[in-house]
């Protein structure tokens, strides 16, 4: 993972996949990506949660996406957005059972080319914040090659591998399900949160955040690269 | 809306001043919101800081303290802070610090002074917590020459009246009931393991929770008592008190310390504190002989009034407290007079009508009052004790401050010194045959309150007012007619109408413009359901359960009510302050622009159920 992700996070990379990218995945990539070496506060950021028909990026699809833009270390609410995406193959049983997305939910919403031409907007020249980035980027990838010719390279913090610092540099032994997105957010004193609709984990995402950073940075001048993944 | 939109809408709706706000309006504030997070210990807000949001405690908790280093409160979850800033135009004038870690969700100004403008509850919510009740405090540190009591200098454990009456959580609703009642007191700690507090029930709680409900009296009180009371700490002050109470709306407060019961402050112990000079001073008048005298105490009224406003006291409070003297003085000159012309021939009865009458006097005011005599009053034999009898306190009356009734609305007046009988027949010919102009005038008769002598002479009188008056429409329409000619100084664009040219160019006439419509209101609601209370304030409590009026609309009025009053009154006391003589006339300029909203919203409040009123009763005349 380690070199692999370095090379993937690198301006190299970057260069190179963009030549290839068409449509909305283009113009994504004529704006400049964040700058490391600025202030977190800053930083514009796009909180983003999806939801899956299962756990495989190259045989499942997304099913939904919510999103909250995160500016000068303030949620605005505002940008929410939540849209339904209609996946090319119907709905399995499990999923439906996970996210109570049914077929008929799905059946007018947009493709997720165009789900993706709301979203790659957004992105541009933000910090994407994810809890367990792996799956939220595994599957833009694949979708963004699917439609647009070229992956999907983004700046990222997960607030999951945040979460894990925290708990090392304590030194203390953690419980099993400490990192859950819930119980990270107790530990910040942050409101409980209804899960589950891909708004809400993002927002909830947004909110640990902010708590992660302020823990860090009390004067606000602390640098994009130390918390990115 | 997603169920993180809905959840931070239902957190709203939870916490007060949000609550009065209507759904969809609620519903749409999560949108406008930003969340921010600050750790424990941060600084959020300094001195003239620029704050253009209003911060709304999600998680956690601030403690609120002047730039001296004071502390005036500390909040938590649901409260709000930077409400100073959003009337000081984004600048902020304490510090606010984290003391746990905070999220926190801004409202922007903007949208603030919107929901500030549209909804008078929310407003005055706001208005009385950060704008005036903390600038009242400020003020009081600065007066020093006050002897007066002052809130912020003055600990909880000073107001603490008695010792503390607490039962185990053992015992059941009935025990608590009878201790309440052998100790005479209107609430109960309800206590663990020795001191340990585990709640509290009041008197609500036995209303509400057990006959309401139609509880057992044998079922434990634990049943029926708030969990975990908010309480104060003896070392805080009073001001604190005060703050934690209005803001909670609650009346007792446990005062804890280490978390042990200590006490227990109410509302009644911060405004004894005040009203304590009210009571001396009236027992001074009941002593003295000479009108000259009283009037020498009278002459404190307004300074009286100075005090109670900038105590906290609601305007209900300051009319009752100054209307006591007015009593005080009445009876004393009844006294007086009988002592010199020796005991009445035939019982009578002193009443008070108009301000008087409903208990809602200010710094100025003129009198109103009436005889009635027992039916055994014959003229020739008794007319000029009676007649000797009103001129003296008339006379006596105008001499202490209350200046004789520009209308002759006074027992002086031959017409309105008379035997019961006559009286009836007064009111059966305003009632069943009324006149728009008579009406106008007699007005004042139907906020009667008897003050001294026979009061029974009055009981069956008010019987026929309360009776007749509930069952004619043709008499509430009359009525209502006369309402509609008090205007509110509203124009079309809901700016102000303002008085033009002579002595009180550009004003606004508080009074006629402002209290009087509204007393009118709640006079024609309360007549028209058969509610025998005379002050406004309870008059409009009363009808809300009727249908001639919403809910809503009574709620408003009273609200408007209370910020017009309130605003005549600081008027007042400003004027007094300034070493003027004190009137209705206000220059609006001299309000924030915040006030000015707040005034035409209330103005518009009354506009809107004057029209109600005509819908509901028909218009008159006709």
């Amino acid at each position: 993972m380690g070199l692999r992700q370095k090379i993937t996070d690198s301006q190299f990379y970057r260069d190179l996949v963009q030549r290839r990218a068409t449509g909305a995945l283009r113009t994504y990539y004529d704006v400049p990506a964040a700058d490391p070496t600025r202030p977190i506060m800053d930083t514009e950021f796009i909180a983003l949660d999806l939801e899956t028909t299962g756990l495989d990026p190259k045989r499942d699809e997304i099913v939904s996406l919510g999103w909250v833009i995160i500016r000068q270390l303030g949620v605005d609410f505002s940008s929410c957005e939540h849209i339904l995406v209609r996946p090319t193959k119907e709905l399995t049983e499990s999923s439906v059972v996970v996210h109570r997305i049914f077929d008929s939910d799905v059946a007018n919403a947009p493709n997720i080319k165009a789900a993706l031409e709301l979203l790659l907007p957004q992105m541009a020249g933000r910090v994407l914040i994810s809890h367990h980035a792996p799956i939220e980027l595994g599957f833009l990838g694949h979708a963004c090659k699917r439609c647009f010719g070229a992956p999907l390279q983004i700046p990222t913090v997960d607030t999951l591998v945040l979460g894990l610092r925290d708990l090392h540099r304590q030194g203390q032994p953690f419980k099993s399900g400490a990192l859950k997105l819930d119980n990270l957010r107790r530990s910040h004193n942050l409101p409980p949160f209804r899960a589950h609709n891909a708004l809400s984990d993002a927002i909830a995402a947004s909110g640990l955040f902010l708590a992660q950073v302020s823990k860090r940075d009390p004067k606000g001048v602390l640098e994009l690269r130390r918390v990115l993944r | 809306m997603s169920i993180e939109l809905e959840e931070i809408a239902e957190f709203l709706k939870q916490h007060h001043p949000f609550d009065l706000l209507p759904d969809d309006v609620i519903e749409s504030l999560p949108k406008r919101l930003t969340a921010r997070y600050f750790r424990a210990g941060t600084k959020v807000l300094s001195p003239e800081q620029q704050c253009l949001h209003l911060y709304i405690i999600r998680t956690g908790g601030t403690e609120t303290r002047d730039p001296n280093g004071q502390l005036l409160a500390r909040l938590s979850e649901g409260e709000c802070f930077g409400v100073r800033a959003m009337f000081r135009k984004g600048r902020a004038a304490n510090n606010i610090t984290t003391l746990e870690d905070s999220l926190c969700y801004l409202l922007p100004e903007k949208d603030f002074h919107d929901l500030a403008g549209k909804y008078p509850q929310f407003n005055y919510f706001f208005a009385q917590m950060g704008g005036d009740r903390l600038r009242r405090g400020m003020q009081m540190i600065e007066s020093r020459d006050d002897d007066q009591l002052k809130l912020m200098s003055v600990k909880v454990a000073d107001l603490i009246a008695r010792d503390l009456v607490s039962i185990d959580r053992s015992a059941t609703i009935l025990d608590a009931g009878k201790l309440m009642c052998d100790e005479r007191v209107s609430c109960l700690l309800i206590t663990q393991d020795g001191d340990e507090i585990a709640g509290i029930i009041t008197d609500r709680d036995l209303r509400n929770r057990v006959i309401a409900q139609a509880r057992s009296f044998d079922e434990p009180v634990t049943a029926i008592m708030t969990d975990k009371p908010i309480s104060i700490h003896p070392d805080d002050y009073a001001f604190d008190a005060l703050l934690t109470m209005t803001r909670n709306n609650i009346r007792h407060l446990p005062v804890l310390k280490d978390g042990k019961a200590v006490g227990m402050i109410t509302t009644n112990n911060l405004l004894a504190r005040q009203s304590l000079s009210a009571v001396y001073m009236a027992g001074k008048i009941s002593k003295l002989n000479d009108p000259a005298d009283m009037a020498k105490v009278i002459a404190q009224v307004p300074e009286l009034l100075s005090h109670l406003i900038e105590a906290g006291a609601t305007s209900q409070n300051a009319g009752h407290i100054v209307t006591t003297l007015s009593d005080a003085a009445t009876v004393r000159l009844l006294q007086l007079a009988e002592k010199k012309l020796g005991p009445p021939p035939v019982p009578y009865v002193w009443m008070a009508g108009g301000s008087q009458g409903r208990q809602e006097q200010t710094a100025i005011s003129d009198q109103d009052n009436c005889l009635i005599l027992d039916d055994a009053y014959v003229e020739e034999a008794h007319g000029a004790y009676f007649k000797a009898l009103a001129e003296f306190v008339c006379d006596g009356l105008n001499d202490v401050g209350y200046v004789f009734c520009p209308g002759d609305m006074m027992a002086k007046t031959a017409e309105w010194r008379q035997p019961a009988k006559v009286w009836q027949n007064y009111f059966n010919k305003w009632i069943e045959q009324p006149e728009p102009k008579a009406l106008m005038l007699c007005s004042v008769w139907f906020d009667l309150r008897p003050i001294h002598g026979t009061k029974s002479l009055f009981d069956d009188l008010h019987r026929i007012i309360v009776s007749r008056a509930k069952d004619n429409r043709i008499f509430q329409a009359y009525l209502v007619g006369n309402a509609m000619t008090h205007h509110v100084p509203l124009g079309f664009f809901k700016n102000f109408v303002m008085i033009r040219g002579g002595e009180h160019d550009s004003t606004l006439d508080l009074k006629h413009n402002g209290v009087v419509p509204i007393v009118d209101l709640a006079r024609i609601h309360a007549l028209a359901n058969g509610v025998d209370e005379v002050n406004t304030f309870d008059r409009l409590r009363a009808v809300k359960a009727f249908p001639s009026i919403s809910t809503q609309g009574a709620s408003d009025l009273l609200d408007a009510f209370e910020f017009i009053s309130i605003t005549r009154l600081k008027h007042q006391v400003r004027q007094i302050r300034q070493g003027h003589a004190p009137d209705n006339f206000l220059h609006p300029e001299s309000l924030s622009a915040f006030e000015r909203t707040h005034l035409k919203d209330a103005f518009s409040v009354i506009k809107n159920l004057q029209s109600a009123l005509e819908t509901a009763f028909g218009k008159s005349g006709t």
